[in-house]
Parts: structure tokens; C-alpha cells; sequence
């Protein structure tokens, strides 16, 4: 088949086959069938995105494709198939079309599915794109469609009128706060954070796109580029460029959108708010640190600074994540804290890549590490998020319930949570577990050769925090949770397959770690003594927190956690505050001054006056024209005999 | 049938169409601007001829001639697009106002009609003006007839407004009347041609004048003051032309003068370029405290010219970032003001952003058009990225990257942002929130049809092929002409 076809099928086929629901809008029969097609779409992407896997070629410079977009500029439609784009591929097609399929159980009888259909599938078709693209301005263009998508997801129920779709405790305030969000506000959140991190970013394509003349990720000279740029030039504009990545995967301290982007379905939360979307964030930065390969540059100024910065926002945000989820009482909400915790992690792993020299096939051990580690925790939280959409459906509550007679009744979901949570946790001998030693391992090199103690510490305690975090919620949600007051279990046989098949996805995965050339490092790394320690430690804080979910002494911080620890402060209160209070000197001040200056007071007020003293003059009485012109003489007079001086 | 009778049928149809029923007139109005857009995009594959010259006239007017170049294709294609779609918007629309003001509907349809089409065709006529004098013509012309249409059909005070705009675009139109004449003296013509032929560049005192003239149409902060008012109280389809249009056009003046002679431009850059980031930026803000949604619309306008005249300053991909935030901005705040008709129409008047939210319920096709709009406006997903990308090149060519640049980068990067925030914000404001009642209305498809055909164009215009042709022909005709 012809690359350009099987291209064009793989980006156009979900997003026109949702064009019959969308224009359809009206018709409530219509929109009840014809998002199979919305679903066919996205299957006809899966089958594209493996047939590129399996047919096309992964090595450069064969594996770019290129067209030209405006010809002379270097703004061109260049795909790339290497090694990430076409892993990251698959993974998106396929966590997408299981979700899209656990969709048509859940969104059935919702209020606007053409709405629903029409942003999911936009939404696949921009992260293919994102994932594909090698030239920067074609990605933008699938990154601010993941934006776009974002913002019409998560406000989804604008309509902010059923509160099973805020995040928040009801009527909880802190201070001035109200520590409760609706849809719509979700919404304006999500895209007002990540437009605030897109457009340095978009400058700073632009600025690679002036001083390199090009923008193909994959042939930039980026070490010339830093060279030519210096240490102060290069900080600015990788800074600039990371912004655009840290908000969009919700690091600190832009984390807040994604607690509040709960508020959308949980097929959205599954999709964009764990497995994709925020993923792209960290995904770019593997793939731009693939042919940046910063280990080379150590000699240039600015990278390694760039390169900490990125270590230490990952690893903090991985920790603050982490712990912030201890507190949680929302299901999805403790998965969203969890969710830009494993973020952190991967923009940790990646910008480890600096110092980590070694090659495993031609590919950076760090940045394969942190690639794998996003594809497992994408299928295994994408898992977590329909099972707990489920749970919401069947419990009526978005808080975590539900004891061990729930877990019987819903054994299917159960089994399902216990594999996600176990296998994700980086307990041994299961999936995770190979890619979590190679990082360790990752961070003890960093410790042993250079120094960084660190790094480690912060892995170390986030992953004991993590496996807690996630054996919490699968304790509170089927054994030591509440009863639910409310059970609705019949039916929901799709949303079982969706679940079903990104859990067994995980299966594959180990077996791919086991039999890859490439990974066969993680499983030496699993082999080695700390790394079973590790392990174990995780086991232990598993087993522990399953079976004590809450410890009632420290509820005070599981408050302060619950209430992340009051970060949404910085969103709701002093940005705000600030923004407002500048609108409101422009408009009440500056704009009714110059109004009033100009249109209303002063100046007609002048005219006005102006007029009024030559219309009395034209009063038409002979006597008052005889004074105007005696008064013009004796002006004259008085004058001329001053000009004279007094002569005569 | 050359490029020149194209040019010819608005012009006709203005004369035409009063004699015919609201309908009929409409469809015919917008065919009289939809046969010259598509033949702009014909064009944009298969040049033609680069001017027709019309009449050889004396110094120091020189030729008039109509300029059929990339640029003026790109302004003519906007104008035909916006002025046609906002033809048939207006169809439900004015019959609506014409009961409110309880005149004759059909009656003053016909005199509404015929100003329209004068209006929407001056402004075409304006951009392929090879010669200033002519440019100058049209330029009166188009103001004249918006004028009348606020002072006749316009809300509130319309007549107080109407003269306010009227004196405003007066002294805009004198400044640079004054400017042209000072450079007809000095080059001895008046043709685009034959200035640039001559070689002897605008001359500083000129080109201050029509700078000056110019911002005040265009405008910026300070005499911005007129725009909230006239967009305001206009009826609907005249702000869905004035503020997309027409205010615009300042920034073509600009253009086509900038080409002619960088040097003022080159040599002011700092105190233009500071007045423009914070022009918009004030803009951007003030959208926050509105509480008409028309008047926010017009701030937002003030935002946006921003980005013109920010762009103006940045060289030569600054240059082609002023043609296509134009043609955004068009496409985008005439979605967003006919989608504000669309809610004035439907619910009987209303225009108070308190008394909005939840619209969305009832009136789902124009709330998804207003997103659309907004998208325009911050440069997603649409023609507008490329303006965004080509203002930012302009700021690293004309700056470079480093810690003396990084104030003047993190403004402008901050003006973009403030885009989308306002945008957002509104659109929340509006259209999303508890409704006041779900029942869905049935309205007009004229009131919303023509804007997602706007939408489809602006996104279609951001790909291949259409970008290739249009941006690959404006870099070759600005690239390198200016410093």
C-alpha cells in the first residue's frame, strides 16, 4: 500500500467518520447509532498504525516521509516511523479504540454524543499526529488539536447541573476558596494552563525554526544550534520549549488543570488525562532528547542546566503527585495525582539521558526506560480509569466505596484492578517491575558517577508512595471501602471488554520485555540484588496499604493532601486576583478617562463651548458688532504704539 | 472575462439588487462577492496578469491601475468570503431589526441592501487600488457607507454614534490624505508602481502621517476609544464587517506603505513596536470587565489590531504575518459578531453577559460557531498559527534569542496568551454554565450556516494546498523586500 494512503487513512479516518454525528446533531435517533461508526474510524487508525509497525521502515533516513507545505520555508509535512513513533503509534491507536468501544456502553443516552464523538475522535487523529510528526510546526498543529480536544472533553457537561461530575467535597471552603469545580469551569482551567505553556513553546519553535533554518526534529543540528545560541540563549529557549511540555503533562506547578479536568467523562480521563494526551508532554521530550542526544553535548554550555531542570521538575512533581494521591477521596482524582506522578517519572528517566552514556542498540538507555515505563503505565492506568468510570456508574458516587461483597459481585472488574494496580506498581516479577530496576538503575548511576544522591531518594519515595497510592484505591474501592448506598450492576458488557483488553495488554508487554533485543537490559537490571529489594519494599507497601487504606491519626495531612496541598491557591486566587485587578484599572480607569476625554466630556464640552462663543457673537444686535470693532481698534491701537514705542 | 469585470459585479449589484425582493437581493449580493472569491483562488494557482492598468493620469497622480498581486489576493479573498457569508446572516437578521425599529421591512431592505453592497465593494476595490489617490477614493467611500448604516440601522443613540465614528474616521482620513499629498509632491506619483520604481523611498514626514492616520483607524490604544461605541450600537452584519474588515484595511495601508519605504518603521521599531504589545495587551484585558458582548467584541479588536501592528514592526515574515492575522482576525471576529447577532435575534435583544450562560442549550449551532471564532482569534487550529508563527520568527530575526531580548519576546508571547484566555473565559461566560431552560430553539439557518463555511475555509486555508500557494506567494513577493 502506498505510505501516503496508509498515512492519510491513519489521521482522516477518525475524524471523517464523525462527521455524519456532528452534522447530525439534531436527530436523537441518528446520534444513538452512529457512533459505531465513530468507533470504526478509530479501528481503521489501529490497523494502519500496525501496518505501519510491522511494514515500514524504522531506520533513518528511510523511515521520514516528506511533502511539501510551503515550499523555501522549511515548513513541511514530514512523518517520521522510527523507533518511538512507531511503539507510541500502536499505543495510541489501540488504547483509543479500546476506550472508544468502552464509550459506546458509557455514553449511551448522554445529552450531546455528537459533541462527544466528534472532539474523542479529533482528538486521536491530533495525538497521531503529535506522535508521527518529525517537523515541529506539523506537531504543534496536532498539539494544539490535543488542546482543543482537551478543553471540549472535559467540559463536556457544560451544563455543570449533576454533581457526580465536579471534583471536590460539596461546599468545602478553605479561606476564600471554594475547594469544588464544575465541568465548565474544568474546561476554561485545562485550556487556559496548557495555552499559558504552548506558546513559549510555539516561540520557541519558532526560534529554532530562525537560527537552524529548519524544523525536522530528526535533522536539526542541535548541538550547533546550542553552540551558535550560548548558555544564556539555549536556557531561554529550551526553557521556553519545556513549558509548553510541562504544562501540557500537568508538572508543578501546573498540575492543577489535571485534578480539575476530572470533571470530564472517564472515558476522557482514560484517554487524554492518563494514556495519551498528558503523555504527550513527556513523549515529546524523549523523542526531541532522542536526536538531541544531549549526552553528547556535555561540552556545550546551557544543556546540562537544562537537563537538571527537567530532573528535578519531573522527579519533585513525581513525589508531590504521589503524596497528594494519599489523601484523595475521589477515585479519579486519586488516579489523576497518580497519573502526573508516573508523568514526573518519565520526564525524570529522560533527562537522565545527559549522563547516562550508555547504548542499548543504537538507543539511550535512560530514553528507553522512560519510553517503556509511559507505554506500560499507559495501558495499566487507562485500566484503572475504566474500571473506577465503571465503579462511578455502578456505585453513583465519584468517592471511593465499596467493600469486599462489591468485589464479589463485580469479580470481572476486581480481578482486572488487582492486575493494573500490581502490575504497574513495579512489583516483582510482573511488568513494571523490569522497567522500574532499569530506572533505578538509571538513578544509582547518576549517584555513582555523578555524585546525585538525590534523584534517587525522590525515585525511591515516590515508588513506595505509588504502590500504596494504588493498592489504596484498590482497597478502598473493593475491600475496606464503605458499603455503597446505591448498586447498579446489570449490563455494561462493553465497558467489561474495553477494560478487559488494555488489562491483557499488559501481558503482552512482558512478554515483549523478555523477547526485544532492546530491553533485555531491564531484565538483567531485574536481576540484580538492590533491584529485588526495591521490589520487595514496593510488595510491603502494597501489602500494607491494602490492608490499612486510612490511618485515622494522620488525617489532619490526608486533609492537607486532599486539598493538594492548597496549590489551587496559585489558580484560583492570586492569578486571578492579579489578572482582575489590572482589567479593572485598563477598563474603569483608563478606558472611561479617555472616553470621557474624547467622546463624552471634555472635548465636545470644548467644541461645544467654542461654539456656543462665535454663535453669540453672530447675534445679529448693530450695537454689539460696534464694540467688537472699537475693541479690534483699540487692540490695533495699543499695538501699534507698543511697536512704535509710543511715537505716534 | 478578465480580472477587471470580476472586480466589476459588486459594484453592479449594488445598483441591481435594491430593485429586487429581500431574498433574491441577498442571494444576489452574495454572488456578486462568492464569483470574485472564487476566482481569487483560481488565481492563486494560475497567476494572471500582475496589473491592468486602467487610466494613464499626469503626475503627480501617475497611473491607476488595479495591483493584482498575492497580497491584495489574500485581502480580496477575506473581504469576498466575509462580506458574502455575512450577506446571508444578515437575510433573518435585519428583517428582525427593521420590526423593531417598526419600519417598512421590504422598503428599507432595499436602501439597506444597496449600502451594503457599496460598503462590502468599496473595501474590495480599496485592496486592488494600484494607486493611492484611487485607494483614497474607496477608502472615503467605504467609510461613508458604514456611517450611514450605523447612523440609519444602528442601536441606542445610533445618531450620536454614528457621527462620533463619522468625525473619528475623519481625522483618520485627513492625516493620511495629508500624508498622501506631501508624497505625491515629492515622488510625482501617486501609483504603487511607480514608487517603488522611483526609488525615493515615503519620506519621513509623509509616512508619519499616514502612520498616525492609521492608527487611528486601525486602531490602537488611545483612539481606540471610537471602536466600542461604533461596533456596538452598528447592527450586526455592519460590525461583522467593520471590525473584520474594515479597521483592518489601516493595517494593508500600512503594508503597502512599509513596502514601499521600511525606514520609518525601521527606525521607530522600538517605541511602535512597545505601543503595539502594549495597545494589545490593554485590549486584551479590558475584554475582561465587559458586560455587553458587542463591546467585548470590540475590545477584542483593539487586541488583535495589536498583533497588526506588532507584526508590522518584525520584518519580512512580520510583513506576511500582517496578511494572515488579518485574514484570521476577519474570519474569526465575523463569526464571533454574527454569532452575537444570532443570540441578539433569538433571544429578542439580549446582550448583557449577565444575563447569559448556559446558551448553549438552546442554541447549540451558534455557541459551537463562537468556539470556532475564538479558536480563530488565538491562532488554533486555524490560518492564524501561521500568523502566530511568523509574528514570533519575526521577533528572533529582528532580535535574536538571548537575556536583552527576553523582555520584548515574553511580552508578546504573553499577548498571545491573553488571546485565547479572554476567549475561553467568554465563551464559558456565555454559552456554558447551569441554562436557564434546555428546550432547544428553532432558528433561522441563515443565522449560523454562512460562519461554519467561514470556519471550514480559515482551517482549509491553514493546509495544503491552499497555504502553499497563498504563503509560498506572499514570502516570494515580501521576502526580501524589506531590511
Amino acid at each position: 500500500m502506498n505510505e501516503w494512503l496508509t498515512f492519510l487513512l491513519l489521521f482522516l479516518s477518525p475524524v471523517v467518520s464523525s462527521v455524519p454525528i456532528a452534522v447530525l446533531y439534531k436527530s436523537k435517533s441518528w446520534t444513538a447509532r452512529l457512533p459505531v461508526l465513530s468507533v470504526l474510524g478509530i479501528f481503521v487508525s489501529v490497523v494502519m498504525s500496525l501496518y505501519i509497525f510491522f511494514n515500514f521502515p524504522h531506520e533513518l533516513p528511510d523511515a521520514r516521509f516528506a511533502l511539501p507545505w510551503i515550499p523555501g520555508t522549511g515548513i513541511e509535512i514530514v512523518l517520521i516511523t522510527d523507533y518511538l513513533s512507531s511503539y507510541m503509534g500502536v499505543i495510541t491507536a489501540v488504547i483509543a479504540f479500546f476506550i472508544a468501544v468502552y464509550g459506546l456502553d458509557y455514553m449511551k443516552g448522554d445529552y450531546r454524543p455528537s459533541w462527544y464523538w466528534f472532539f474523542f475522535t479529533l482528538f486521536t487523529a491530533s495525538m497521531l499526529l503529535v506522535v508521527y510528526s518529525d517537523n515541529l510546526f506539523l506537531l504543534f498543529v496536532g498539539w494544539e488539536g490535543l488542546g482543543a480536544a482537551s478543553w471540549g472533553l472535559i467540559g463536556h457537561w457544560f451544563r455543570d447541573d449533576d454533581e457526580i461530575a465536579y471534583v471536590g467535597v460539596p461546599d468545602r471552603k478553605v479561606g476564600p476558596l471554594e475547594l469544588c469545580w464544575p465541568p465548565s469551569f474544568g474546561g476554561w482551567r485545562a485550556i487556559s494552563t496548557i495555552r499559558f505553556g504552548d506558546v513559549p513553546m510555539f516561540f520557541a519553535i519558532a526560534a529554532i525554526w530562525a537560527l537552524s533554518g529548519n524544523l525536522n526534529i530528526s535533522e536539526i543540528a542541535w548541538g550547533a544550534l546550542f553552540t551558535k545560541l550560548g548558555a544564556a540563549g539555549t536556557i531561554i529557549l529550551m526553557t521556553m520549549f519545556l513549558l509548553g511540555l510541562f504544562t501540557k503533562s500537568a508538572q508543578l506547578p501546573f498540575s492543577e488543570w489535571l485534578m480539575t479536568a476530572m470533571t470530564g467523562p472517564t472515558t476522557v480521563s482514560a484517554l487524554l488525562h492518563s494514556a495519551t494526551m498528558v503523555a504527550a508532554g513527556a513523549f515529546v521530550f524523549i523523542k526531541v532528547s532522542w536526536y538531541i542526544q544531549p549526552w553528547r553535548l556535555h561540552g556545550v554550555p546551557g544543556v546540562e542546566s537544562v537537563y537538571l531542570l527537567v530532573l528535578f521538575v519531573g522527579l519533585i512533581s513525581a513525589l508531590y503527585g504521589a503524596l497528594v494521591a494519599t489523601g484523595m477521596l475521589e477515585r479519579k482524582v486519586l488516579l489523576a495525582a497518580s497519573t502526573m506522578s508516573s508523568l514526573g517519572l518519565m520526564f525524570g528517566t529522560a533527562a537522565a539521558s545527559y549522563w547516562i552514556h550508555e547504548e542499548i542498540a543504537g538507543m539511550n538507555f535512560a530514553l528507553l526506560v522512560a519510553f517503556w515505563y509511559m507505554a506500560v503505565h499507559a495501558f495499566a492506568k487507562a485500566s484503572l480509569f475504566l474500571v473506577s468510570g465503571h465503579l462511578i456508574h455502578a456505585t453513583h458516587t465519584r468517592f471511593s466505596v465499596g467493600g469486599l461483597e462489591l468485589a464479589k459481585k463485580m469479580k470481572v472488574t476486581f480481578i482486572v484492578t488487582v492486575i493494573a494496580t500490581t502490575f504497574l506498581v513495579g512489583m516483582p516479577p510482573l511488568t513494571a517491575y523490569w522497567v522500574k530496576s532499569a530506572m533505578d538503575e538509571v538513578m544509582e548511576h547518576l549517584l555513582v558517577h555523578n555524585g546525585m544522591l538525590l534523584p534517587l531518594i525522590l525515585l525511591l519515595a515516590t515508588s513506595l508512595t505509588y504502590s500504596a497510592i494504588l493498592a489504596r484505591f484498590t482497597s478502598l474501592n473493593f475491600i475496606k471501602g464503605e458499603k455503597p448506598k446505591h448498586e447498579h450492576l446489570e449490563g455494561c458488557n462493553l465497558m467489561k471488554l474495553g477494560y478487559v483488553l488494555m488489562v491483557s495488554v499488559l501481558f503482552i508487554l512482558l512478554y515483549r520485555i523478555f523477547v526485544n533485543e532492546e530491553t533485555e537490559i531491564f531484565v538483567h537490571a531485574g536481576y540484580v540484588n538492590t533491584s529485588i529489594l526495591v521490589g520487595l519494599a514496593i510488595l510491603l507497601a502494597y501489602v500494607g496499604a491494602i490492608y490499612k487504606p486510612r490511618i485515622t491519626s494522620l488525617s489532619a495531612i490526608g486533609t492537607f493532601f486532599n486539598d493538594r496541598m492548597y496549590l489551587p491557591f496559585v489558580n484560583d486566587y492570586i492569578v486571578p486576583r492579579i489578572g482582575f485587578f489590572i482589567a479593572r484599572i485598563v477598563n474603569d480607569f483608563g478606558n472611561r478617562a479617555i472616553d470621557g476625554f474624547c467622546n463624552t466630556l471634555v472635548m465636545p464640552g470644548l467644541f461645544g463651548a467654542i461654539s456656543r462663543g462665535i454663535r453669540a457673537i453672530q447675534a445679529g444686535y448693530l450695537a454689539r458688532y460696534i464694540k467688537i470693532v472699537l475693541g479690534l481698534v483699540m487692540i490695533i491701537v495699543i499695538l501699534v504704539s507698543l511697536s512704535t514705542g509710543g511715537v505716534i | 472575462m478578465s480580472f477587471l469585470h470580476v472586480l466589476i459585479i459588486p459594484l453592479v449589484v449594488a445598483f441591481i439588487a435594491p430593485l429586487l425582493k429581500p431574498k433574491s437581493a441577498t442571494y444576489l449580493s452574495a454572488l456578486a462577492f462568492i464569483v470574485p472569491f472564487f476566482t481569487i483562488i483560481y488565481r492563486l494557482f494560475v497567476p494572471g496578469p500582475a496589473e491592468i492598468l486602467l487610466v494613464p493620469f499626469s503626475p503627480p497622480i501617475g497611473d491607476i491601475y488595479l495591483n493584482l498581486d498575492y497580497i491584495s489576493h489574500a485581502f480580496g479573498l477575506t473581504i469576498c468570503l466575509v462580506a458574502a457569508m455575512v450577506a446571508f446572516f444578515a437575510l433573518p437578521y435585519m428583517e428582525h431589526r427593521f420590526e423593531e425599529m417598526e419600519v417598512d421591512s421590504e422598503r428599507e431592505f432595499r436602501k439597506y441592501i444597496f449600502i451594503y453592497d457599496l460598503y462590502a465593494a468599496s473595501m474590495l476595490w480599496l485592496v486592488y487600488s494600484g494607486n493611492l489617490a484611487l485607494l483614497y477614493v474607496f477608502m472615503e467611500l467605504m467609510l461613508i457607507t458604514a456611517f450611514l448604516l450605523i447612523y440609519n440601522y444602528g442601536y441606542g443613540n445610533r445618531r450620536w454614534v454614528g457621527i462620533l465614528y463619522l468625525v473619528w474616521c475623519a481625522i483618520a482620513g485627513v492625516l493620511t490624505l495629508a500624508g498622501f499629498v506631501i508624497l505625491a509632491f515629492n515622488s510625482n506619483t501617486l501609483a504603487l508602481n511607480g514608487l517603488m520604481a522611483s526609488g525615493k523611498g515615503v519620506g519621513m514626514i509623509a509616512w508619519a502621517f499616514i502612520f498616525a492616520g492609521m492608527i487611528v483607524e486601525l486602531p490602537v490604544v488611545g483612539p481606540h476609544i471610537w471602536l466600542p461605541w461604533a461596533h456596538a450600537e452598528a447592527p450586526t452584519p455592519v460590525s461583522a464587517l467593520l471590525s473584520p474588515l474594515t479597521v483592518g484595511l489601516a493595517g494593508y495601508v500600512l503594508l503597502r506603505i512599509a513596502l514601499i519605504d521600511y525606514s520609518f518603521i525601521a527606525t521607530y521599531r522600538m517605541p511602535i513596536l512597545a505601543y503595539a504589545i502594549f495597545s494589545s495587551i490593554y485590549g486584551g484585558f479590558s475584554v475582561f470587565r465587559q458586560t455587553d458582548l458587542k463591546r467585548l467584541l470590540a475590545y477584542s479588536t483593539v487586541s488583535q489590531m495589536g498583533y497588526i501592528l506588532v507584526a508590522l514592526c518584525l520584518g519580512p515574515f512580520g510583513l506576511i504575518a500582517v496578511v494572515i492575522q488579518y485574514m484570521s482576525h476577519a474570519f474569526g471576529k465575523s463569526i464571533l459578531f454574527s454569532s452575537a447577532g444570532g443570540i441578539i435575534a433569538v433571544h429578542h435583544g439580549l446582550r448583557d453577559i449577565r444575563k447569559m450562560g448556559g446558551l448553549h442549550d438552546s442554541i447549540p449551532a451558534i455557541s459551537n460557531a463562537a468556539v470556532i471564532g475564538f479558536l480563530n482569534l488565538g491562532g488554533v487550529l486555524t490560518v492564524g498559527m501561521l500568523g502566530e508563527l511568523f509574528i514570533l520568527r519575526g521577533i528572533v530575526d529582528t532580535f535574536g534569542v538571548n537575556t536583552s531580548s527576553l523582555g520584548i519576546i515574553l511580552a508578546v508571547v504573553f499577548m498571545f496568551i491573553l488571546s485565547v484566555w479572554y476567549g475561553f473565559y467568554t465563551i464559558r461566560k456565555v454559552f456554558y454554565g447551569k441554562p436557564k431552560s434546555t428546550e432547544r430553539l428553532e432558528i433561522s439557518r441563515y443565522l449560523y450556516a454562512p460562519l461554519y463555511i467561514i470556519g471550514m475555509i480559515s482551517v482549509l486555508l491553514l493546509f495544503p494546498p491552499l497555504s502553499t500557494v497563498l504563503v509560498h506567494g506572499l514570502n516570494m513577493l515580501i521576502g526580501g523586500v524589506v531590511p
